[in-house]
């Protein structure tokens, strides 16, 4: 009995030591996984807790605005009013007032209420947008009495000079779709990002930086206002600034000359290679697709048979026609084919297989009379003698290292490069041993395969007028960012290797005298300043022929090159030149004097696409 | 009647532990209901901390009332408790109100009572009254045990059907720690915990449970030395585990199975079952050190965390006290338990024994399971944090225990009144 007594003590005992050992067992196992959570990985929920409580508000940055050359406002940006709804604060039986003050009838807020619920219950939403300030002033002085409802305020692009379009170089700006939204990381659905011109270019500059707000929210999704005063908030990063070379009165100008038209004007700066204006014709009007999407305005513009979308001062490719000549020439003399003095006799056309027409009179000529008198067979056959002496390969090897057949590099989207075809390319396009000399020749006069841009032929004007420095147009001058640095873009201002300063002399004086003496003697000759151009019409097999003009001016020390292109125009002499002959007076004279030569272009007989 | 002598003799470090533990619920409470989150909570859970505050009050004069009474009536009185808990629990099932899901709680005028817990008591006492009545068990001796087992099972099974999972578990847990302290050899005390072990080890992988399975056996072969009884153990293990894997994939309900699998992988549904879990670990592992601040706890603040003034009460204490306050809250309800157990062996009545062994049991598995569950040790098991969480009836009853153990203490001496 007593052992058994005993026995039973000692299990009680054990028993005992077994409940303690396990209990602290497990009591440790618990205090190891909260030093495991608390001190350990603390580091991992600490950032956890921080983003329940925190919903980061992205906020917009303002859009860089762009300039003119002389510090004039292009493009800035204005505000559009929108009204928000949280509907778990809102009381419905204020919708009377709202509607009321909004001028809208009451069903019609009351779906918009019902709507932004759908959407979420403790969420602000966007409600109305693009309300008039006058408006949105009346809804904030009313804000006491309409709980629920707030305001969100964000911009658009706006254009402070009236009537200035340059809507081709400007751009417009569009909500950013889902493939690109997918494609780039740093934009939000709903950001509008820039699809043409500048604003497209220069995307990525002007756009800045978001900043972050950071709002305490609850597990709801309920937003308790700023995270300790907005201390850790990060201000958004203003966009760039962009200067540009544009010169807006003669932008303004030339706008109002292509006006009606169909074609592009580009003028230049010859020692520089900033654009002073340039202009595609027709234009569309920017203030409309800035803001809420006008949806009649942009079928209208997609369909018109104008195609006023189209970019035609850097995507049109036409022939340049007798424009082509003086870079010819130049060519000639560099591959010594022929000198200054190389005179022909001209019967009135160039006979070699078969009669190659020419409009300029019969006689001597030599190379300036050539220019001057846009004689076609001076230069058919001086291209027979090159692709004869030298080849078509060697021609496109100089005329490319002028510019021509690859795009110039002008900052502005959906440039082409023309064409300049050498030996392969007429082997891609004729196939092999097919083409002969016909198909050479007619390069001669900037006719066949060749094409060129307007801003392309406006570089080649430049490029004669500085006496052979390579110009690289472009639109940004300088790039001036909100931390206050400034980006100059460079540019190219070497001297082209083969040129030499003699022999471009001879082609200046044959442009020069083509103003004084030759076609463009009726719309682009002034007493005040010395201009040297060169007509051309480029052929259309498919209707009348296309003007062109190139030009620069003075000719001794050229201060703008110019190049324009009218579609349909007929003779560049009649058509082109007396464009570019006003946009080089209002840029050097800062008016226009010549109301003969404004009248006409305004009332130009302008031809219908098909002749 | 109270002279100096006999109240010397009461055990003033369990008071001490009990008051601490229950003004750290309360501290919590008020946090969790009267904060700045008060502002998203509706007002009948605002008013949560006032009802605990009434609660302590009542849990007051219930410890000082129950000293006034004969030790003897507890052992006298168990069977007849028992079977008024038992018809209580029937009552609740046929006429019982609804909370979150489980219909445990009986509506008599102003009192809302959560029967189950006041089972727990009743059958505690049932159990260590039947048991002192009994000669040890033995495994020649297999009848007193499952008379033993069916006293607790019946309980078990009607909060089972109340819905109340959690308190099944409780009372389940009972079986094993009194058989046990009646003198159930060590082998089979060891077997019959196992399925437990198993079944957790299985959870977290079936190779883990096939692990615990083969060392159980083998240790149950050490300690018993029955061929037939590790055999069995054996292959219960071995049945569990696959048991359990085709529970897992086959027989659970989906939301079981989704609770189990937050459990696993919390990422696996972060905004339905996982949410709870990955909530109440953010708060803690977020509260660091010293913790966030008193009422400064942006996941209990803000209302990140379910059901923060009850089953996630440590959460709250995690975040805004940090790693002290958790700290503090496990030595508390340690000392609690093992001074409890201490009083347990220092005493010399079975009945008493038993009583303060069931009641120790009780307290830590609750303990155990709730923490367990906050910190994703465990599958999340909703059962209170003893007298830290939020409710009247768990506050109340757990102080009746209790209050029955500082009684039988303070009477140890008086074997008279015992016999």
């Amino acid at each position: 009995m007593k052992t058994m007594q005993h026995n039973k003590k000692k299990r009680t005992q054990i028993s005992i030591r077994i409940f303690q050992t396990i209990i602290i067992f497990l009591g440790l196992i618990i205090l190891g996984r909260l030093f495991q959570l608390q001190i350990l990985e603390y580091d991992t929920y600490k950032p956890l807790s921080r983003q329940n409580a925190l919903r980061q508000q992205t906020v917009n940055p303002a859009r860089g605005l762009i300039y003119d050359r002389y510090g004039e406002l292009l493009v800035d940006n204005k505000p559009i009013y929108s009204l928000t709804i949280t509907p778990s604060s809102y009381d419905t039986s204020n919708t009377p007032i709202l509607a009321g003050i909004l001028g809208i009838p009451v069903a019609e807020v009351k779906k918009q209420v019902e709507e932004a619920r759908a959407y979420s219950w403790h969420r602000a939403s966007r409600f109305y947008t693009e309300i008039d300030f006058e408006t949105f002033s009346k809804i904030q002085e009313n804000i006491w009495q309409l709980p629920g409802i707030g305001h969100q305020i964000e911009s658009k692009r706006h254009y402070p000079v009236d009537s200035l379009q340059a809507s081709h170089t400007l751009g417009y700006l569009r909500e950013i779709s889902r493939e690109e939204y997918l494609k780039q990381e740093s934009y939000h659905l709903g950001d509008r990002i820039g699809k043409t011109g500048l604003e497209k270019e220069y995307e990525s500059e002007l756009k800045g930086a978001y900043g972050t707000d950071y709002i305490l929210v609850n597990a709801m999704g309920q937003s308790l206002g700023s995270y300790q005063d907005g201390a850790i908030d990060e201000a958004p990063q203003k966009g760039a600034n962009l200067q540009t070379t544009l010169d807006t009165e003669l932008q303004l100008l030339a706008e109002d000359l292509m006006e009606g038209k169909r074609g592009a004007a580009v003028a230049i700066n010859p020692q520089t290679g900033g654009i002073l204006s340039i202009v595609s014709a027709p234009q569309f009007d920017i203030r409309r697709l800035s803001g809420r999407v006008d949806s009649d305005y942009w079928v209208q513009i997609n369909t018109d048979p104008d195609n006023p979308l189209y970019n035609r001062a850097v995507s049109s490719k036409q022939p340049p026609g007798s424009t082509f000549k003086p870079l010819m020439g130049l060519m000639g003399l560099e591959l010594g084919v022929i000198t200054p003095k190389t005179t022909i006799y001209n019967p009135g056309y160039y006979s070699r297989g078969r009669r190659y027409n020419d409009l300029a009179d019969p006689g001597h000529y030599d190379l300036g009379k050539a220019i001057q008198e846009s004689s076609n067979t001076f230069f058919f056959w001086l291209m027979d003698k090159i692709v004869h002496s030298h080849s078509i390969d060697r021609w496109h090897e100089l005329a490319a290292s002028f510019g021509l057949g690859k795009p110039t590099g002008i900052d502005l989207p959906s440039e082409v490069s023309g064409i300049l075809p050498d030996s392969s390319y007429l082997n891609n396009v004729l196939g092999e041993g097919t083409w002969g000399l016909g198909d050479q020749i007619s390069l001669g006069v900037g006719q066949g395969f060749m094409a060129t841009t307007p801003v392309q032929m406006a570089k080649v004007a430049a490029q004669i007028g500085n006496g052979g420095y390579r110009v690289s147009p472009h639109l940004v001058h300088a790039i001036k960012k909100s931390n206050g640095r400034v980006i100059y873009p460079n540019a190219d201002t070497s001297k082209i290797s083969w040129i030499d300063s003699k022999e471009i002399e001879v082609i200046k004086d044959g442009m020069r005298r083509v103003v004084k003496y030759g076609s463009g003697r009726y719309y682009a000759d002034m007493d005040s300043i010395k201009i040297a151009g060169k007509t051309g019409t480029s052929q259309n097999p498919h209707g009348e022929d296309h003007g062109w003009f190139i030009a620069f001016a003075p000719v001794d020390d050229p201060k703008i090159a110019v190049a324009v292109l009218i579609e349909n125009g007929g003779y560049g002499s009649i058509s082109a030149a007396p464009v570019a002959s006003l946009m080089i007076e209002k840029y050097l004279t800062r008016e226009i004097n010549r109301s003969r030569v404004y009248n006409y272009v305004k009332n130009f007989k302008y031809k219908s696409r098909n002749g | 009647m109270a002279d100096i002598v006999k109240l010397r003799n009461y055990n003033w470090t369990l008071v001490a532990l009990w008051l601490g533990l229950i003004a750290t619920g309360l501290i919590a409470i008020y946090s969790a209901t009267q904060g700045p989150v008060s502002k998203f909570l509706p007002s009948y859970i605002q008013i949560n901390f006032y009802k605990q505050l009434i609660s302590f009050g009542i849990a007051v004069i219930v410890l000082v009332g129950f000293q006034y009474i004969n030790p003897r009536s507890f052992q006298e009185g168990s069977y007849i408790f028992y079977l008024l808990g038992l018809a209580l629990m029937v009552l609740t099932l046929l006429v019982g109100k609804e909370v979150n899901g489980a219909k445990s709680w009986l509506d008599i005028g102003p009192v809302n009572l959560q029967t189950s817990e006041l089972m727990k008591i009743a059958t505690i006492l049932a159990v260590a009254n039947y048991l002192t009545s009994r000669r040890n068990i033995s495994t020649e001796n297999f009848k007193t045990a499952l008379t033993t087992v069916l006293i607790i099972l019946v309980p078990a099974v009607l909060v089972l059907l109340q819905n109340d999972t959690g308190s099944a578990i409780i009372f389940l847990s009972l079986i094993p720690v009194v058989l046990f302290w009646s003198g159930l050899p060590y082998g089979v005390s060891l077997f019959i915990i196992s399925p437990a072990i198993i079944g957790y080890m299985s959870i977290i992988g079936w190779y883990w449970g096939l692990l615990a399975a083969v060392i159980i056996s083998l240790l149950v072969f050490v300690l018993q030395r029955g061929t037939w009884l590790t055999f069995t153990s054996f292959v219960t293990g071995i049945l569990l585990v696959i048991g359990i894997q085709v529970a897992l994939f086959q027989v659970l309900q989906p939301h079981q199975r989704a609770r189990i699998q937050a459990f696993t992988d919390p990422s696996f549904d972060p905004q339905g079952t996982g949410w709870n879990i990955i909530q109440a670990k953010t708060a803690i592992g977020s509260g660091g050190l010293y913790g966030k601040g008193y009422m400064e706890g942006t996941q209990t603040q803000l209302r990140f965390l379910p059901e923060q003034w009850t089953d996630f009460i440590i959460a709250v204490i995690g975040e805004e006290f940090g790693f002290i306050g958790t700290t503090v809250v496990v030595l508390l309800m340690l000392g609690f338990v093992l001074a409890l157990l201490r009083a347990a062996a220092l005493h010399k009545h079975p009945f008493a024994q038993l009583v303060f062994v069931g009641v120790t049991a009780m307290y830590a598995v609750h303990f155990f399971i709730n923490i367990g569950s906050a910190t994703a040790l465990i599958p999340i098991i909703g059962v209170p944090l003893p007298f830290i969480s939020y409710g009247g009836s768990a506050l109340i009853t757990n102080t009746l225990m209790f209050a029955i153990c500082l009684n039988l203490d303070f009477y140890k001496r008086k074997f008279s009144i015992y016999r």
